[in-house]
């Protein structure tokens, strides 16, 4: 049975995590024409901004109240006022959003007090400026997505609605996840004959094209006429729990859209889920194009099950991703020898239990985990693979493991973001990608389609027997 | 000069100046000269600024590698600010690990110096290697007062190494300058001067300001050892905490970034007379320069001339290669601070002129310098901000673009060529050997095919009559 542990260290050594008004950002990026300002210091709005360019190799722009010491001693409101009349004078945007941080909530400025008393004294200023609570000290860079996704179905969502009256549409909260598994999920909803309002979408604003002229805004994103209307969607699809799964509870609460909350679609049973919920929703039936996919993703598990049976993995990253993950690690037939994720949730991790013994798989769950920690459980007993951003190439590099790059941020690799993990599509090409790199490691060579070892010692050779699941041989 | 996109804020006006005719300056407000600069940003302009914490931990802490980088404060601070900067040494421990007494809701309620106290230990406990643990204060810990200080004190008698202390919470200035400002007095209060090693100093200097941006002072240390010279200490890149300590015995400070270190060397020279002098180690004039400038003060100078003529020697048929590939092109050049004027002259070695400069944090002296170099029609811009610069990148058409990461992807949606000045696309830039590299970026950049296929193929947006779920707007099936 799998365990659950906490690390115990009071520093963290190079966190798996940053703070939560990153995340806040990154979800107001899926707005159409939406405009984030950043209620603190410079850095603030700086360092998240390069963050998401090294990620998306997009041009980032956050605004930023830049408060000073003098500021901090009289507060910020003078600031904030500012900047909202500066933003919306200069960029004409569609809606604004004010993150806080640290800073600013720690000098205790009102910021929603603040909207208030500028929409008071600016009638004619008629977008919607929503505020978002995201100080670094509370939860992590998933708080700052989540809390948006809350504050928008709090606060857009047309409240007067006739009986009956629908738009047709589904919510579905894609969580954090990557412009490519935005389109992946759209893809599997327009090949289903459905409508996604998406709550929200920065498929294409951060993952644009070249045009000439430049768009004053990037194309794409959900416009705020359809988060209006959100209210009268057929249901909400969230498919991820602690981002976006409260703003489906909201909807259900207020607005008698019913909330359906999902394991990510990481895999052949978790897609499965996601479809079937479609279908239960709507009636409408799996088309012949998911079919297929389905069956090739199937396809791809046999074709690679002896190359990938009990390699041990580490999986490290933020709790929804690893929810999703572990399921592809196990129909692979791998074993998620660690979990760790920086979260202290404890019904996440007995969850994880559950999971992996419904799986038939057995892992350390690590809670409050950081990447040195990781690092320390695999130099004692070593893993096969690595899954996780990019961060871990510090651990890859040391001990010669490979990572499988995958979720935020991406950074020294290119095009990361485009690519998918949800879907049956996107776990085709991460079983594809995993059975490569294994073909392509030193200590392997590959004869006609076999692999041959080469007699590394070590972690790096393939388990030749499975025994009961723990990989060791 | 007036940019449009500043219409609404009329105080970026005195941010603004033209070089006219005559040579005179005329600032946007039309007034005389002396651009507003160091000041407070415009709240909502959508600045490129960062804080002092940046400036701190990023540009003068975080090169020193041996030293456990530390951050007192929440997750996001340590998590952004490590390891993407490429100020490399011959290890890599600074560049690998990140450290944070990650504050949680509770410490900012309770106060944080036992959690910090804890993790400088269990942080020296786990890394024991290290030779001493740098401290960076952010917003949240200064402003809840945690006395970081006494906690350093409390630690360094506990671990028994240097616990350096930082006070570069990220309000404290205007931009990430000020964090140079506390990077440099705290390791010359705590650090420099600790230690007194025995041996002959005589011929010896510091390279301060440098920060060994992927290599640089590979292309030029050799050189000053050629012409008869020992470096003692790196200010700071590639530097080890003991080479800190014993900063004060070298003979002289040659001084590269004269807005980021200025600040040791003043100090030094009150505290320990050492003499400085201001050098540029980009581009070749300069270069040589700063050889023989640094050479006439040890009497150096005839071995400086055989080290100057060799080196030219080796690059010049290079230089004038791309010189006739580059001659004519128009750069608009936006640095942090003092990169912007020393490399006006290099682009000019180049056959090309500097159409407009800016910087993030530059003060009066480097506007001054910047000035000075500028060609008449020349553009200078303080903290020029997102609208500023893509009005200047789309109005002023410059040939090329030299900025940093974040500005980049903004140059490329605009279909102007770029160089990464902050990082380097491929490096190192500087010395003589160097600025082969950047010409050859350079070239790379302005006369990549690309330019010519996007302005000749790409189209228009297409008219965006699909909304995000990729049906159109006000089609609703099924109700």
């Amino acid at each position: 049975m799998s365990c659950i542990t906490t690390q115990a260290r009071a520093v963290a050594i190079n966190p798996t995590r940053s703070c939560a008004p990153i995340g806040a950002m990154l979800a107001n990026y899926g707005i159409h024409g939406a405009i984030t300002i950043n209620h603190g210091s410079q850095g603030c709005a700086t360092y998240p901004r390069h963050q998401m360019a090294r990620h998306f190799r997009e041009p980032v722009e956050v605004a930023s109240t830049s408060l000073t010491e003098k500021t901090t001693v009289y507060g910020g409101k003078g600031n904030l006022l500012e900047a909202i009349k500066n933003i919306v004078d200069r960029f004409h945007p569609t809606m604004i959003m004010v993150c806080s941080t640290c800073l600013s909530e720690t000098i205790g400025d009102d910021i929603p007090g603040t909207i208030d008393e500028f929409q008071e004294k600016n009638p004619d200023i008629t977008i919607p400026i929503l505020s978002v609570k995201t100080p670094s000290y509370i939860g992590n860079h998933t708080t700052g997505f989540d809390n948006f996704l809350t504050e928008i179905a709090n606060s857009l969502p047309d409240k007067r609605k006739k009986k009956g009256e629908t738009n047709g549409k589904i919510n579905i909260i894609p969580g954090w996840v990557n412009p490519g598994d935005i389109r992946e999920l759209k893809h599997i909803v327009r090949e289903m004959g459905l409508h996604g309002l998406w709550l929200t979408d920065y498929s294409e604003t951060l993952d644009g094209g070249y045009y000439e002229p430049r768009p004053h805004f990037a194309r794409g994103g959900t416009t705020v006429e359809e988060l209006h209307s959100s209210s009268k969607s057929l249901a909400t699809i969230a498919i991820q729990r602690y981002i976006g799964g409260e703003a489906a509870r909201v909807y259900e609460r207020r607005h008698n859209v019913p909330a359906h909350v999902l394991t990510m679609p990481i895999g052949l049973a978790n897609t499965d889920a996601f479809v079937d919920t479609l279908t239960e929703i709507t009636d409408h039936q799996v088309p012949e194009v998911l079919s297929v996919e389905r069956a090739r993703l199937l396809d791809a598990l046999v074709d690679t099950h002896m190359f990938t049976s009990g390699l041990r993995v580490a999986l490290f990253g933020d709790p929804d991703t690893l929810e999703g993950l572990v399921g592809l690690v196990a129909e692979m037939g791998m074993v998620p020898a660690y979990i760790l994720t920086a979260s202290e949730s404890k019904p996440w991790a007995e969850r994880m239990v559950e999971l992996t013994q419904e799986l038939g798989v057995e892992s350390e769950i690590i809670l409050k985990g950081d990447l040195h920690e990781l690092h320390m459980r695999i130099k004692a007993n070593p893993v096969d693979l690595l899954m996780g951003h990019s961060k871990g190439k510090f651990i890859s590099d040391a001990e010669k493991i490979p990572l499988i790059r995958m979720g935020f941020p991406v950074e020294d690799r290119f095009g990361y973001h485009r690519r998918s993990i949800v879907g049956y599509n996107g776990a085709i090409a991460l079983v594809d990608e995993i059975t490569n790199v294994i073909f392509e490691r030193k200590a392997t060579s590959v004869v006609s389609n076999t692999l041959v070892e080469l007699g590394v010692e070590g972690p790096t050779s393939i388990p030749l027997v499975y025994q009961n699941g723990n990989g060791k041989h | 000069m007036e940019l449009k996109s500043s219409a609404t804020l009329p105080e970026r006006a005195l941010h603004i100046a033209l070089k006219v005719e005559g040579g005179k300056c005329q600032r946007g407000d039309g007034a005389g000269c002396a651009i507003s600069s160091n000041s407070a940003t415009t709240p909502g302009d959508m600045t490129e600024r960062g804080c002092t914490y940046a400036g701190c931990r990023g540009v003068v802490g975080g090169p020193v590698k041996d030293a456990i980088q530390l951050t007192h404060g929440p997750i996001g601070c340590a998590f952004f600010s490590w390891g993407y900067r490429p100020h490399l040494a011959d290890t890599d421990f600074h560049m690998k690990y990140t450290f944070v007494s990650d504050m949680n809701e509770t410490n900012i309620v309770f106060g944080g110096e036992k959690k910090l106290l804890q993790s400088i230990i269990e942080a020296s406990r786990e890394f024991p290697e290290a030779k001493a643990v740098f401290v960076y204060n952010t917003c949240s810990t200064a402003l809840i007062g945690d006395d970081g200080r006494d906690v350093a004190k409390q630690a360094e008698a506990i671990i028994g190494k240097s616990v350096v202390f930082f006070e570069c919470e990220g309000f404290k200035g205007v931009s990430q300058s000020a964090g140079h400002h506390v990077g440099n007095e705290t390791i010359f209060r705590q650090l420099v001067g600790s230690v007194e090693p025995e041996g002959d100093f005589s011929r010896t200097i510091n390279i301060v300001g440098d920060y060994n941006i992927k290599n640089d002072i590979r292309t030029f240390e050799h050189l000053f050892e050629a012409i008869g010279l020992r470096i003692v200490t790196r200010f700071t890149g590639n530097v080890g905490v003991d080479d800190l300590k014993i900063m004060h015995k070298a003979a002289l400070n040659v001084v590269h970034c004269q807005r980021s270190a200025t600040y040791i060397a003043d100090m030094m020279k009150e505290k320990y007379g050492t003499p400085y002098i201001n050098v540029t180690l980009w581009g070749m004039k300069h270069m040589a320069q700063a050889l023989r400038d640094t050479a006439a003060v040890f009497g150096l100078e005839a071995e400086a001339e055989v080290v100057i003529e060799r080196e030219l020697a080796k690059i010049k048929p290079k230089i004038e290669y791309f010189r006739q590939r580059l001659t004519g092109k128009k750069v608009f050049i936006y640095q942090g601070g003092p990169r912007t004027w020393h490399w006006i002259e290099l682009l000019r070695e180049l056959g090309m002129e500097t159409q407009t400069a800016a910087t993030t944090f530059g003060h009066e002296d480097d506007y001054e310098k910047i000035f000075e170099q500028l060609d008449e029609g020349g553009m200078m811009i303080d903290n020029p901000n997102v609208p500023e610069i893509e009005e200047i990148l789309t109005r002023r058409r410059p040939d090329l673009f030299i900025s940093g990461n974040k500005e980049k992807y903004l140059a490329y949606k605009l279909g102007v060529p770029f160089v990464n000045g902050h990082t380097y696309d491929t490096g190192p830039y500087a010395g003589f050997v160097g600025m082969v590299n950047f010409a050859r970026d350079i070239d790379k950049a302005i006369h990549a095919p690309i330019w010519q296929t996007l302005h000749k193929k790409a189209r228009p947006a297409p008219v965006a009559h699909h909304s995000s779920h990729g049906f159109a707007h006000g089609f609703e099936e099924g109700e």
